[in-house]
């Protein structure tokens, strides 16, 4: 991450995601996810690429859009206490290359879900609804918004 | 048998992906528009969003008005000149038993000098030799490059003096008491502390952040109900209490109130209930006892059952920094964990030289010293009780004493009046003044010191003094 380097980082929140084969490794987890899940006998191939994009796309708002502040005791006094992870991630520059990353996956797992499901209308909707729910809030209309006070402190 | 099962396996394979393709032929409508929006959407976010910071914009209006508003607050907010923190009394020269004021000369009766080794030309003389000797610093910690024979030297001298085994220096008073205790408590031990003790062995008990059990200045009763719950909580869990360790930590005499403590009680308590005795005698080392070897010398206890003695050196001997003696197991613990002797600068050798001396002029053959500081201990006692008014704190044979002013009269404000009365008469005396965060506060009081080389006069002196300012003040 940082280890050895001269300059400290205030919020390794904000760089980590930044770093030599994280968006890789991003891939390759979801698709260990959607290969554990086609392991499972009783799934068809269908409704695993459904529970893949499910998964992924809450696993994502949580870590995401839900939980504040760092996991780390951050030098930046405190300012990153009441950001969730997206607003901390390259200091609040919007439109960096982390966060279009972040915003596409979702929607091409739409995509192959939707290529896999064979357009079904259920899982249309599903898939559309999670897909939503990851890429909405990741919008820059939305930073620092907390609808209905939900999470605010 | 496998070639045929795997030629199979992926022609399904093949015909489930040619079935995936034929549906996306028949997809519905809204779907497919739906994707090809999807698609224009992601292709403009990658090709035409360039990264910029979210601010808030302020207009230049705005930015004005906030330049307008501003006001400087002054460097020095306005005071009221006669605040004490702008009149303080400013020393000049040795703080022996007479200090200059001000350009005038008053007796001392503030600072801790009990034996007037400040300013003695004999110590005096042998620091200078020891400047022109090893030079001012020792320049290192005392594992560093720091150590000098003269360490060693006084480390042997003060164990010699204590008759313990090891001993071991310190270059802070304070940070001496203050790191002793937690090199030997740890997280989960317990110590019962007396509420009465100084601000060092505070920090000291609060840095080792173990389980403290504060109990009643010197009351024995409070400190066997606290061993005696203490007992029946190890009972209900034995395996957990044979890892804890139970410390006492007490002062010889208490700087803040200027008795003794119930030492041969403790002791038996010690043997009933299984802890280890840590006792600061800061202010009795040199002052107590037939040859100022302490409060274990006045109570004719055998030294070895106290685990550990510390002292500070800025007391009675008049040199810096302070000391530990006791078994060698116990004292060569601290040598690797004693924050303040790892990490700390060792004591220059000009210091352990007048330590030293100091050592010699108490040690020497038929030396009264201590003798006479408890007679004339004595005598100031029996004076300041014949002034009316005053409450006076403290035992009789105690050199430190604290002076209140009896009923409710009992304010910092009439303190300071006084030792600004006394100060115009040629008397320094003090208001004990504590930190903020100290865990009991006492109360106000003057604290007097009592320094060997006072004559009989001088003592007689002091009192009227007192009564005249005790008539001044409540009037």
């Amino acid at each position: 991450m940082n280890v050895g380097i001269a300059q400290g980082e205030r919020n390794p929140n904000s760089s980590w995601l930044n770093s030599r084969g994280v968006w890789l490794t991003y891939i390759i987890l979801v698709f260990v996810l959607h290969f554990i899940l086609l392991s499972i006998p009783y799934i068809t191939t269908s409704v695993a690429w459904t529970l893949t994009t499910t998964i992924h796309n809450l696993c994502n708002y949580y870590l995401f859009h839900v939980v504040k502040g760092a996991p780390w005791e951050t030098s930046d006094q405190g300012r990153a206490r009441r950001f969730t992870f997206w607003e901390q991630i390259d200091d609040g520059i919007q439109w960096t290359g982390t966060r279009k990353f972040l915003q596409i996956v979702p929607v091409v797992l739409f995509f192959i879900a939707s290529f896999y499901t064979k357009y079904d209308k259920t899982h249309f909707l599903i898939n559309l609804a999670t897909m939503l729910l990851a890429v909405v809030p990741k919008f820059p209309i939305f930073f620092g918004v907390r609808l209905l006070d939900i999470n605010r402190y | 048998m496998g070639s045929s099962a795997n030629q199979d396996n992926v022609a399904s394979l093949a015909t489930d992906f040619y079935s995936l393709l034929e549906s996306f032929k028949e997809t519905p409508f809204y779907h497919l528009l739906f994707e090809i929006f999807l698609v224009l959407t992601v292709l403009w976010l990658i090709l035409f969003r360039k990264p910029r910071r979210i601010e808030k914009k302020l207009t230049e209006k705005e930015k004005q008005e906030l330049i307008d508003e501003w006001q400087p607050e002054p460097l020095v907010p306005p005071v009221d000149a006669n605040h004490p923190a702008l009149n303080v009394r400013v020393l000049d020269g040795i703080v022996g038993k007479t200090i200059e004021i001000d350009g005038k000369k008053s007796l001392n009766f503030a600072t801790f000098n009990f034996l007037n080794f400040v300013g003695n030309p004999r110590i005096a003389d042998k620091a200078i030799q020891a400047v022109q000797k090893y030079g001012v610093g020792s320049c290192g910690p005392r594992g560093f490059y720091g150590t000098i024979d003269i360490h060693l030297e006084l480390e042997e001298r003060l164990a010699h003096f204590f008759n313990c085994e090891e001993g071991i220096i310190y270059s802070y008073g304070f940070s001496t008491v203050a790191s002793i205790i937690p090199a030997y408590s740890k997280r989960n031990d317990i110590l019962f502390v007396d509420e009465g003790v100084h601000y060092a062995i505070q920090k000291g008990v609060e840095a080792s952040r173990s389980t403290v059990k504060w109990f009643r200045h010197n009351d024995i009763s409070d400190l066997e109900r606290l061993l005696a719950e203490q007992d029946i909580h190890d009972k209900k869990n034995p395996k957990k209490a044979r890892t804890l360790r139970r410390f006492l930590i007490i002062e010889g005499l208490y700087m803040n109130y200027g008795d003794l403590c119930p030492l041969p009680r403790m002791v038996e308590l010690k043997y009933q209930y299984k802890y280890r005795i840590f006792m600061d005698e800061s202010v009795s080392f040199g002052t107590i006892g037939q040859t100022g070897r302490g409060v274990t010398e006045y109570y004719n206890i055998d030294r070895r059952k106290i685990d550990l003695i510390s002292s500070s050196l800025e007391y009675s001997v008049g040199s810096i920094g302070g000391f530990a003696v006791g078994s060698s197991f116990v004292v060569d613990h601290q040598r690797l964990s004693a924050q303040g002797y790892c990490f700390s600068a060792s004591l220059p050798p000009l210091l352990a030289a007048a330590a030293i001396e100091a050592l010699n002029i108490m040690e020497e053959k038929d030396t009264t010293l201590c003798d006479t500081l408890m007679e004339k201990s004595k005598r100031l006692h029996r004076k300041l009780l014949d002034i009316k008014g005053y409450l006076i704190v403290g035992e009789d044979i105690s050199p430190l004493k604290h002076l209140r002013l009896t009923n409710s009269q009992n304010t910092v404000a009439r303190l300071e009046e006084i030792v600004e009365f006394a100060q115009t008469r040629g008397i320094t005396i003090t208001v004990a003044r504590y930190l903020n965060d100290e865990h009991h506060l006492p109360e106000p009081s003057i604290r007097l010191i009592l320094n060997v080389e006072m004559t009989d006069e001088e003592l007689e002196f002091l009192c009227t003094v007192l009564q005249e300012a005790r008539v001044k003040v409540t009037v």
